[in-house]
């Protein structure tokens, strides 16, 4: 039996990257057009923020499949991203202050 | 002027990564960290976040398509994130030549698996068929999950350390040892980059090694240049486009064991 052909979970998931990264391109496009008309911080704290938005995406993606998981009453799989949503939260406890 | 350059680098690594499969960071990382004078481990920090725009952009692709395994790719991507988030950590304890030396030494290694498999594993050519137009992929059921985890965990362990996507491993295994299409295990190990790249870019970004100014204009041009690639992929002959890639790579790891005597 394959695991796959379910169109509406890869459909939903599908969706979450794609408005991660067109979003993500669009707010970093900006940061770079307000920096040829400004200098300092303001398009950096801009192109900060969709940096931070990128790194955020995949987490995002591993929550949303969670939610799905569960609501199918798939527990196995739900478990599984649970445990994939605390690695990924426990990387930015530990990555703290290593400057 | 940097800015205009960056995103035109990023660009055409976006476009080379969709074309072979082969994703951006291996390219970037050197590129920034020999010709920009950023340090490496800054470098991988910094090409991580265009490593995670191309898994983002690419693999809503592949999921359209209903060829990602997604139930797999989580289960491997437990470990794949954990090795990530530990070599990530690590890093910080690394000196810089020694840095080098390994990124050196896996461009070389990359460069000459690819040339020797002359790109087979690309996922084009399996036993997969379209039928009018709709992909047809045989039933089967993944095997052999521990080894999966174990090669998952070195696959996850190198891309913390280096800030490559890890593909090379992950896709023969899934392959030879899983019982996965191969058409499958591409697409898979696709969409497991994000997450896995996630996974260590935390831990870089917290480190202060995410430098904004450079992984902004690179992430705007390779975000282009993947979706242009994936675009052109059916058209283009992929074999020309993987010499050229292997070129790089070559020259690049030649560059980077020069530039590592100079310390010696």
């Amino acid at each position: 039996m394959s695991q796959l052909r379910e169109p509406a979970f890869d459909r939903a998931v599908a969706l979450v990257l794609r408005i991660g990264a067109f979003s993500c391109f669009f707010i970093m496009l900006a940061g770079l057009m307000v920096g040829l008309f400004l200098t300092g911080r303001i398009p950096l704290a801009i192109e900060r923020f969709g940096v931070l938005l990128m790194l955020a995406t995949p987490v995002v993606r591993v929550a949303v499949a969670c939610f799905l998981f569960f609501r199918e009453k798939d527990y196995r799989y739900g478990w599984v991203s649970l445990g994939l949503l605390t690695i990924l939260l426990l990387g930015s406890v530990f990555g703290l202050g290593e400057h | 002027m940097v800015t205009i350059l960056l995103v035109v680098l990023g660009f055409f690594a976006g476009l080379l990564g969709a074309l072979t499969g082969i994703g951006g960071g291996v390219l970037l990382t050197p590129i920034l960290a020999l010709h920009f004078g950023i340090p490496i481990r800054q470098a991988i920090g910094t090409s991580l976040v265009a490593v995670i725009t191309t898994s983002a952009a690419s693999s809503s692709v592949h999921l359209q398509r209903h060829t990602t395994d997604i139930r797999l790719g989580m289960t491997l991507e437990l470990a794949t994130s954990f090795g990530a988030a530990v070599t990530a950590y690590l890093v910080g304890y690394f000196n810089r030549s020694a840095l080098e030396g390994l990124f050196a030494g896996f461009l070389l290694y990359s460069a000459i698996v690819i040339l020797v498999r002359r790109g087979k594993i690309s996922g084009d050519d399996d036993s997969s068929s379209a039928v009018n137009g709709e992909i047809v992929i045989p039933p089967y059921e993944p095997q052999r999950y521990p080894l999966g985890l174990a090669a998952s965990l070195l696959a996850g362990g190198l891309s913390g350390l280096l800030g490559i996507g890890g593909g090379p491993i992950k896709v023969p295994v899934m392959f030879i040892f899983m019982n996965v299409p191969l058409m499958v295990a591409t697409a898979t190990s696709n969409f497991m980059i994000g997450v896995t790249a996630a996974a260590s870019a935390i831990v870089y970004y917290r480190r202060g090694d995410i430098l904004v100014q450079y992984a902004a204009p690179l992430a705007v041009g390779v975000f282009l240049g993947s979706l242009l690639g994936a675009r052109l992929a059916p058209r283009i002959h992929t074999k020309v486009v993987m010499y050229l890639l292997v070129a790089i790579m070559f020259y690049l790891s030649g560059h980077m064991f020069l530039h590592l005597l100079r310390w010696l």
